[in-house]
């Protein structure tokens, strides 16, 4: 199997700076920075928000990488953490309030900072009670185990369940305050110019970078450790990885606690972003996107996560963007303008599609997978493509 | 919680008439994973799709007067419709895997799933913008009776059919009530169900082309070493698949009055469950997988909670696959040395 | 490397996509030809997905408002031409937000027309205040809407609590019923108006046998309705959508549970006798804010526009509301054109000054009388009951 052999050379190299890496990070760097203060300063906050809501979905989808892309898990209710993540940070911000003495308390804008690592904790913890009974399943049983969790988590939401949640009206209840985080309010005051408003969107867009680049360094560092070379050879082989001393269950469950701790940080911005939250944005369809990313993007690629949640959280966004844009309108009334927003899912369905058939591996996929995909040795390749179904050729009898 | 041992029979009916029709959609589910161990997420739409292409010959046919004047017409007017709609289902699948899935046949085993969520998100919008983004009521032309066997007003059983505006009181007596009944359309789904899955489960097991697949199925690159069409049976089992999913959706269409662009999404995703819950890949595993389920719901919604119904079931399909991880008949996993 | 090149290429090429879209965005027009200013109202429901009848009306209304709008002769002397900034907001609280922030955007917008669901209308007011834009929604109905004590957020339909406790009076008075099995569609409207039911019905000594909660799209009530055929109420009370409505009055019918079933402004539409099928829903009652359109002081000449400028299509819920909440943003634009000058009205102060005339609205709008108390909630709290009368709602008359 020509995937067990890693190759400890390319990911040295990869890591390593060559000139060309150098002038795409400053071009990269250049548009985090420059683009959203360019529509500020024009004055377009819906695209200062886009930027933010896709910069969250890049998180979701690093974090589902890791579960998918390197241990090969996957993972249909990947919500259930992002919801967790979510909620617990909005009511453990009402204890923290009532701590400081109240929402207008100068203290209360420390609680986004301060439940954040709670906030993924408890995700993180959630992810290792269900991962710890269900782990052992493989491929789509888990797939549908999981999808199941994610189902009864935002059910159990909807319900009011423990008299905590509010049921379906969602959180904050009237009287209550998600308090935006400490900072905003300073760089409101202290950033902006007579023509520039440091705005909140702009400033949660500079939390939510920063939260990505986080979660992108650590990400890094995990995929060169003895653990990430853990879940790449028990993704290859699980029998060869546990009879190399890999421990596979621990190995499973330090992805999927990971993964869903991502979820959990992604739940928690998300949550004091918005401002609101009700069990609707939990749903099926949000897990199956964030699987797209993945897969779309590339399976244990990080570029690769990045660019499929920017295209597909994006995207849709974009369409409807550009069919209301007044450049255009000269050609549409705005009636027309707002068909073509109707249209976005449409287009945005048969891009999908048309992406797969021509980049079945993903846009950008992983080194490793990539050198697997493209091995000179046909019989490799016929193997590899596929990594599942190398596992359930072994293991799965088909009756058909 | 409320728990009426009176329900109990009613219940049962109400679980095996839904369970019939997860049962039809999971088949298409797990005769796809069988042979390309795929997750086919636009699967649901093709249960949507044959309600739309049902409606549509319906609406066609009925304006011959020969398909609407006699009973026998209206037998054959149903007959035909679905007919024609499971073909056009079919079609629609073969095409799907044609364009969609084969250019992925070697790539990796998640790229085809997102073809199929795209596939899936398509086909929606496009029956909500080229068609209608409404329920669009579904004809049901020919009477439904209710069978109900009952206790009649001095309290002994008695069996009797009732129309649509009939009172069972005014029928049995006053202070009669209904134990179990069954309507045309639950007998007509539940029969069918049952006839399509002996004729499928003997298509598999007893034929050559039946045999081609479950070849395909165990070693597809074997198979075709064998002299099997590997291209042909897959265009078959997306033929097959699609058009019992079809046929669901026309019970479907028929037995809640209405079609919807989006209507497949919950019984995918039901039927996917039950699919897994029976042994995905296993066909009789599927149909065992959809009975339970829907009789799970049923239950659940009666005598527990309507509003946790889901949870339960999805708990029920949890703990099954804890303690048989193969799913109900699926043989146990051995690990691989 | 190959590879980063076409990273840098789609990374560029998505920038220049978003540079294009902004650039749009922008304040970029220079019409000079005309002294016409033009600004914007902005328009957002659910133009997609389960609801989309309800929202595609308040978009008809919205647009024959503006359309009317435009016609007027004294807004043409004003210099002033209104454009409708159309925005599907999917019924989706993200979503909603989104389009929100998509409409605060551009500058020239002074008013938003919106949402359909309380559950998208409450965050995304936030985003209105924010942005010190005057928000008038048409149909949103839950109470916590204005009780969040911001200045810009009116609407110009009845709450829950008073549709629901009508509704409990009505049941007990007009319906004579006993007991009542409750269910709700487990979304903020739904819930909060089937408690709201539950709590009056329950204060003038009815009895609520049974509380159920369904989940959105499900198709099969039949177990549900089997439940509550054993425990024989007097009729089921839906807080929800036409689309689960529908079917469970169909099923319940069906299974030979022949009593009313009764619901909220949700179910008031053609839509939800078409599911039910007419035979099943005869009987059935809605009840909905504001009087009927035959009775409303100006139902007749709005129909006769409606009809005119959308032929063929049905009159929603609430299509009237949606052409109020538009003319009262209309009215406060010219109050404010008057006082301040045309070219000021997409200035801060001009928006805020927006606001202070839409909470002083004295209006004679096709609903009746247009009015707002200090929350910001219309002091018309007519609620009317409809009945399914051959294959039609028609007013309740004892």
């Amino acid at each position: 199997m020509g995937g067990s052999k890693v190759d400890i050379k390319t990911s040295v190299q990869s890591a390593r700076l060559t000139p060309k890496k150098i002038a795409l990070y400053a071009a990269i760097a250049v548009f985090l920075v420059a683009a959203p203060v360019y529509f500020q300063s024009i004055g377009n906050v819906f695209m200062v928000r886009i930027f933010a809501l896709v910069g969250i979905y890049v998180m979701l989808a690093l974090g589902l990488n890791i579960v998918v892309g390197y241990a090969g898990l996957l993972d249909l209710g990947y919500v259930a953490f992002y919801g967790m993540g979510a909620y617990s940070g909005v009511l453990l911000g009402y204890v923290f309030q009532k701590l400081v003495g109240g929402a207008d308390a100068p203290l209360a804008g420390l609680s986004y900072w301060a439940l954040l690592p709670i906030a993924a904790l408890m995700a993180a913890l959630t992810g290792i009670a269900l991962g710890t009974p269900v782990l052992r399943l493989r491929g789509d049983y888990l797939a549908i185990v999981t999808l199941g969790f994610g189902e009864i988590v935002r059910i159990a939401l909807q319900n009011d369940i423990f008299g905590l949640t509010n049921g379906s009206a969602g959180l904050p209840r009237v009287g209550e305050t998600i308090v935006t985080a400490a900072g905003q309010k300073w760089a409101f005051m202290h950033l902006s110019t007579t023509t520039f408003t440091f705005s909140k969107d702009l400033f949660w867009y500079v939390v939510v970078v920063a939260l990505c680049l986080l979660t992108i360094f650590v990400i890094r560092r995990l995929d060169n450790s003895r653990l990430g070379r853990a879940w790449v050879a028990m993704r290859e082989d699980e029998v060869a990885a546990a009879a190399t001393g890999v421990n596979i269950m621990t190995t499973k469950l330090w992805a999927f606690s990971l993964g869903a701790m991502w979820g959990g940080i992604a739940g928690i911005t998300y949550a004091y972003w918005v401002g609101f939250i009700s069990p609707e944005s939990f749903n099926f369809m949000e897990s199956v996107l964030i699987v797209c990313m993945v897969v779309l993007g590339g399976m244990g690629s990080i570029p690769g996560s990045i660019v499929g949640a920017i295209i597909i959280a994006g995207l849709p966004e974009v369409i409807r963007g550009l069919a209301q844009s007044t450049a255009l309108s000269r050609f549409l009334t705005p009636e027309q303008a707002s068909r073509i927003g109707d249209y976005r899912y449409l287009i945005f369905g048969g891009l999908l599609v048309v992406m797969m058939a021509v980049r079945p591996q993903g846009i950008l996929p992983s080194t490793r997978r990539a050198r697997e995909l493209t091995s000179e040795e046909p019989i490799i390749e016929e193997e590899n493509t596929d990594l599942w179904e190398v596992e359930h050729k072994h293991d799965l009898p088909h009756k058909l | 919680m409320h728990f009426n041992v009176a329900d109990v029979p009613q219940q049962l009916v109400n679980g095996l008439t839904l369970g019939g029709m997860y049962a039809l959609i999971a088949l298409g589910y797990t005769l796809v994973y069988g042979i390309l161990l795929m997750i086919n997420f636009a699967h649901s739409e093709m249960f949507m799709g044959g309600a739309y292409f049902g409606l549509l010959w319906l609406n066609i046919l009925s304006k011959q007067s020969f398909f609407t004047g006699s009973a026998v017409g209206l037998v054959l007017l149903y007959a035909i419709s679905i007919l024609l709609a499971a073909i056009m289902t079919g079609v629609l699948g073969v095409l799907i895997e044609r364009f969609a899935y084969r250019p992925l046949r070697h790539a990796p085993r998640l790229a085809p799933l997102i073809s199929a969520i795209g596939v899936s998100l398509f086909l929606q919008n496009a029956v909500l913008l080229w068609v209608s983004s409404r329920s669009i009521p579904f004809p049901v032309k020919f009477p439904v009776y209710q069978y109900t066997l009952a206790r009649d007003g001095s309290g002994s059983l008695a069996f009797t059919v009732l129309g649509a505006s009939d009172k069972i009181v005014d029928k049995l007596g006053q202070g009669a009530h209904a134990i179990v009944q069954f309507s045309t359309l639950q007998i007509m789904i539940i029969v069918v169900t049952l006839i399509l899955l002996f004729v499928l489960d003997t298509f598999i097991s007893r034929t050559k082309l039946g045999k081609a697949m479950r070849a395909t199925a165990q070693d597809r690159d074997t198979a075709g070493l064998m002299g099997v069409d590997i291209n042909r049976i897959i265009a078959i089992t997306f033929f097959i698949g699609p058009a019992m999913g079809g046929v669901a959706g026309i019970f479907s269409g028929m037995y809640y009055g209405n079609i919807k662009y989006n209507m497949g999404f919950i019984p995918g995703i039901k039927s996917f469950t039950a699919a897994v819950l029976g042994g995905i890949g296993n066909l009789r595993g599927a149909m065992l997988g959809g009975f339970v389920l829907g009789m799970a719901e049923a239950l659940a919604s009666g005598f527990i909670s309507t509003a946790y119904k889901d949870v339960i079931a999805f708990v029920i399909l949890i703990l099954v696959l804890i303690f048989r991880p193969g799913g109900l008949l699926g043989e146990s996993v051995v690990e691989k040395v | 490397m190959a590879r980063s090149k076409r990273f840098v290429a789609l990374v560029a090429a998505l920038a220049a996509l978003a540079l294009v879209v902004a650039g749009c965005g922008g304040t970029t027009e220079t019409g000079g030809e005309k002294e016409t200013v033009t600004v914007k109202i902005g328009v957002t429901s659910p133009f997609t997905g389960d609801v989309a009848a309800l929202g595609l009306g308040i978009k008809n209304g919205a647009t024959l408002a503006i359309d009317e709008a435009n016609a007027d002769p004294e807004l043409q002397e004003l210099g002033i031409k209104i454009e409708g900034f159309f925005v599907d907001d999917a019924a989706d609280p993200k979503t909603a937000v989104n389009a929100a922030t998509q409409l605060t955007s551009d500058p020239k917008v002074v008013g938003v027309v919106g949402h359909l669901n309380s559950g998208c209308s409450i965050p995304a007011s936030t985003k209105y205040n924010e942005a010190g834009v005057v928000q008038v929604s048409p149909a949103s109905t839950n109470p916590k809407l204005t009780q969040q004590g911001l200045k810009n957020v009116f609407r110009v339909c009845t709450i829950d609590t008073v549709q629901g406790s009508f509704a409990g009076d009505f049941a007990v008075d007009k319906l004579g019923a006993k007991t009542v099995a409750v269910i709700s569609d487990s979304t903020p409207y739904g819930d909060g108006l089937a408690d709201e039911f539950a709590k009056q019905f329950e204060s003038r000594g009815g009895k609520v046998v049974s509380r159920d909660k369904i989940q959105l799209k499900d198709q099969d009530f039949k177990a549900l309705v089997t439940k509550i055929q054993g425990l024989k109420p007097d009729m089921i009370y839906f807080g929800g959508m036409y689309t689960e409505g529908g079917l469970i009055s169909k099923q319940s019918k069906e299974a030979g549970l022949r009593v009313p079933l009764m619901g909220g402004d949700g179910l008031y539409t053609q839509q939800f006798i078409d599911i039910a099928g007419a035979a099943n829903a005869e009987g059935d009652i809605a009840t909905s804010v504001g009087l009927p359109l035959d009775q409303q002081p100006k139902g007749q000449e709005f129909k006769a526009a409606f009809e005119k400028k959308f032929p063929g299509t049905n009159i929603e819920a609430y299509d009237t509301y949606a052409y109020d909440a538009t003319m009262v943003i209309v009215e406060a634009i010219k109050k404010v054109a008057k006082e301040m000058g045309a070219d000021k009205l997409t200035t801060p102060a001009g928006k805020q000054a927006i606001i202070d005339a839409v909470a002083q609205t004295d209006y004679d709008g096709v609903t009746g009388k247009v009015a707002f108390d200090e929350f910001g909630d219309t002091t018309n709290k007519a609620i009317t009951a409809y009945i399914v009368k051959g294959s039609a709602f028609v007013p309740y008359e004892q």
